[in-house]
């Protein structure tokens, strides 16, 4: 665990040096979207590059999304940087997991939910009526609360993505490779064609991690994706996540404060309303939070 | 807090402080309920039963020989395994259910080589969808093109080689029923039929055992075991082409059976049962024919199975409406099937849910449950009007009448097969988007296999209830008596109901007691087999999850 932790805080450095860069680049974007938005838009469609800041990933201007009438997310504003783990918590209710669900249009299956606001994947609003949420989807994979493997063999669980992106190149060296990846390779490596559902629940939710990061994406969003495991499938899940930051941009929503403060960067929080109060480095987050209701939340006070 | 009063000390209820009365008699009037419900159906079934086989009319010493060799054994057996070995016990009620089951099945699968597709026939369908399927591969390996021009391919392909261009190319099917010499009835089963469950069999084996060479034996077995036929049929006093069947249908599906029990070491003993009911039979058999003792007169023998309704009670038999009923059905399924499913699948994952449009959805929905009670006369007008007034068919041949209550059960497999595809875990379909499939994908490759096995275990269902229709028959003018199997789908026919039906309005009492009933009995055996498979279907797959 002390291994664990100064990886940590290693990791946390590097972090907030270019958490401070994106913090001087960020009021000259911010002030741009502010005096013209439209403008500040059609431009990114007609460049289509990446603006200014190209360590973000995934930025949300003045996002709201409504069930019917309700808001569920008011105003947010956030830009995850590439890589490392960026964590988003909060209360029940908050609004959390409709803002993952609504970077990879997730939200589209549910008839009720409407986008309002700028929401970019590599500078691109991932809302415009150009955007293919199936293409989407392929970029950014997509991990569940409670793990939801297919009734399939293992190894067809893994290939699921590879088949249905059409990614037909050596499909055995990729499910290998994104088991291994997820840690799952030894354990299930005489297995492959016995089904998926045979597994233990920490098992199969790295199964299920197995089957998101196979086809490669670029981000990787995951809902509380430990909630429903046992402290030692848990903490497995955790390492896990640490190194796949590596790679990739890893965004997780989380109940569970010590494990925002364990293995992410970034911290989000939302409170109550859909409202995202701070968003900064985990540790700012958690040692000296601007915000007392943030502080509040942290330490227990509320939520 | 514990007010001790004049009852202290009997909190445990034993001075009637709780009533449990209402309770009570609510519970024995539910237990009342279902006795009486049990209790009539039972009634029936004996009742019919009765008059289909007349016991009295048996020696009361041929029902002693028949308890003797037969029914005490078989009871002793089942007693043994319920105290001492459950597991035996299964193995000994599949391994006798099997058999019978599959005798059934191949009694279909000879109706359909004999009426429906003459192994000619067959043998030309598959050698024309094999051709489609060559020219499919040597397409594809010419260009590599996508999904439609492959689709459009073969189903052009397939239309030429089976049904040709009319006036323009005859198809292969009919240049291969044209051609002068063709291979005798059996051979081309053997070839057509028999090769490729052979195949199937030995790919099956293959599989489970993960050992070629059992593959190989258990397919060659198969084609042996058919081929043998020349030879042995005739001595056993059947048919090549019966042999075919029966070795095929029957043969293999309880070799595979007996084979696996065997080798797997557990409940081995069950086996006994199926033994020692065929010993005792033949036991049973001869000991009659020696003393001759008389058994009953059964009404339900193979003289009703195999004839056509005749005016002597004794000769007359359900064979023609037997033969109607199942194509009847296969023209049921194929039409409600298809239509049912599709709009299931779009009523379920691709119809709108929100707004105007999903309100409208839902008016729809809530009229498909209402049409599925709607009364069967009712739809047998609807046939009327649609079939032969306006579509012109001619009335009382198969293909109105398979329409007709097609129509019929459509709305009981749209809510059926709504409520398979409702029960998948709305998670597997998340799993899918989240991985970036399309809805089609997702549809394809998530949900319906998950929800097939309860689409096929209501379609069953359905067509049991499909089986037993009259009141549209009678709309659309099936004929009340054929004497003559149809041996097209554009051929007048009667279905089994329809023959009950009619043996029923006539005067002689043998007719409305004893071959009524027996018909009752071929109607019921079929039903039951029918959701026997349904109940089977379902129980495997709901294990499986």
């Amino acid at each position: 665990m002390t291994q664990n932790d100064t990886r940590n805080v290693d990791g946390d450095d590097e972090q907030r040096t270019d958490g401070s860069e994106t913090a001087v680049s960020e009021p000259t974007t911010g002030s741009d979207a502010t005096s013209d938005s439209l403008l500040d838009a059609s431009l990114d469609v007609e460049g289509g590059t990446v603006p200014a800041d190209a360590d973000t990933v995934i930025e949300a201007r003045d996002l709201d999304v409504f069930y019917d009438d309700v808001q569920a997310l008011e105003g947010v504003d956030i830009e995850i940087p590439e890589n490392g783990v960026t964590a988003l918590i909060g209360p029940s209710g908050c609004g959390k997991s409709t803002f993952l669900r609504s970077i990879n249009r997730m939200n589209d299956l549910i008839d009720a939910a409407r986008v309002d606001g700028d929401l970019r994947f590599e500078g691109k609003n991932v809302y415009d009526d150009d955007v293919d949420p199936v293409a989407l989807r392929r970029k950014i994979g997509m991990v569940f609360q409670t793990p939801n493997p297919f009734p399939k063999s293992i190894y067809d669980n893994v290939a699921f993505g590879l088949e249905v992106q059409d990614k037909a190149d050596d499909v055995d060296e990729t499910v290998h490779r994104a088991l291994e990846r997820a840690a799952l390779l030894e354990e299930v490596e005489d297995q492959l064609d016995s089904s998926g559902l045979d597994l233990s629940g920490g098992q199969q939710q790295r199964l299920c991690i197995a089957r998101a990061i196979a086809p490669d994406p670029d981000v990787l969003l995951m809902d509380e994706p430990a909630s429903a495991l046992d402290p030692i499938a848990t903490s497995k899940i955790e390492d896990l996540i640490e190194d796949l930051a590596e790679e990739y941009t890893v965004v997780i929503v989380t109940h569970n404060m010590q494990q925002a403060a364990r293995i992410s960067d970034k911290t989000a929080v939302f409170l109550t309303g859909g409202e995202l109060v701070e968003f900064d480095d985990t540790d700012k987050i958690f040692e000296n939070p601007e915000h007392e209701r943030v502080e509040d939340y942290i330490t227990g006070k509320f939520g | 807090m514990a007010t001790t009063d004049d009852s202290a000390g009997a909190w445990f209820g034993s001075d009637g402080q709780v009533s449990q009365l209402r309770g009570l008699l609510f519970k024995a009037g539910c237990l009342g309920a279902t006795l009486l419900a049990l209790f009539l159906v039972f009634v029936f079934l004996v009742y019919v039963a009765v008059d289909a086989i007349e016991p009295g009319t048996a020696d009361p010493a041929w029902w002693a020989t028949v308890a003797a060799t037969v029914a005490v054994p078989a009871v002793a057996l089942a007693a043994y395994y319920y105290r001492y070995d459950p597991r035996a016990g299964e193995v000994a009620y599949t391994a006798v259910g099997l058999p019978i089951a599959a005798t059934l099945l191949a009694g279909g699968v000879g109706i359909v080589f004999r009426h429906i597709v003459s192994p000619h026939e067959w043998l030309a369908l598959v050698v024309a969808a094999l051709v489609a399927y060559g020219a499919l591969e040597v397409h594809d390996r010419v260009r590599r093109a996508g999904a439609f021009e492959r689709a459009a391919i073969g189903a052009i392909v397939l239309v030429v080689t089976i049904v040709g261009l009319p006036g323009l190319v005859p198809s292969l099917r009919s240049l291969i029923l044209s051609l002068p010499v063709l291979p005798m009835a059996p051979l081309s089963l053997l070839g057509t039929f028999v090769v490729p469950v052979a195949l199937a069999v030995g790919w099956y084996v293959r599989r489970e055992r993960e050992s070629e060479r059992a593959g190989l034996i258990a397919g060659g077995a198969t084609v042996a075991a058919a081929a043998l036929g020349a030879v042995a049929g005739p001595v056993a006093g059947v048919s090549w082409t019966t042999w075919l069947i029966l070795t095929t249908v029957v043969g293999v599906p309880v070799g595979l059976y007996v084979e696996r029990v065997l080798s797997g070491g557990e409940g081995v003993s069950g086996l006994a049962l199926p033994v020692a009911l065929a010993a005792g039979v033949v036991v049973c058999a001869v000991v009659v024919e020696t003393a001759g003792f008389t058994g009953p007169d059964v009404w339900l023998d193979w003289e009703f199975l195999t004839n056509a309704h005749n005016r002597t009670p004794r000769e007359a038999g359900i064979y023609p409406a037997l033969v109607g009923s199942v194509m009847m059905i296969i023209v049921v399924a194929l039409a409600a099937f298809p239509v049912g499913v599709g709009a299931a699948i779009y009523l379920e994952e691709y119809a709108p849910t929100g707004g105007l449009l999903g309100s409208f959805v839902e008016l729809v929905e809530i009229n498909i449950a209402n049409l599925a009670g709607v009364p069967s006369v009712v739809y047998g007008l609807l046939g009327l009007a649609l079939f032969i007034n306006a579509g012109g068919l001619q009335p009382g041949i198969v293909i109105v009448g398979g329409l007709t209550v097609a129509l019929l059960i459509l709305p009981i497999v749209i809510v059926s097969a709504q409520e398979a595809i409702r029960a998948v875990p709305d998670s597997q379909r998340q799993a899918a988007y989240g991985m970036g499939a399309t809805r089609w994908q997702t549809v394809r490759t998530v949900v319906l296999p998950r929800a097939m096995p309860g689409i096929l275990t209501g379609t069953i269902l359905a067509l049991g209830r499909a089986i037993g229709e009259t009141a549209p028959l009678l709309m659309v003018g099936v004929a009340a008596v054929v004497r003559i199997s149809p041996t097209s789908f554009f051929g007048l026919f009667s279905a089994m109901p329809r023959q009950l039906y009619s043996w029923a309005q006539l005067a002689k009492p043998d007719f409305y007691h004893g071959v009524l009933a027996a018909g009752v009995l071929v109607l019921l055996i079929v039903l039951l087999m029918m959701n026997g498979t349904a109940i089977l279907l379902r129980n495997k797959y709901q294990r499986r999850d």
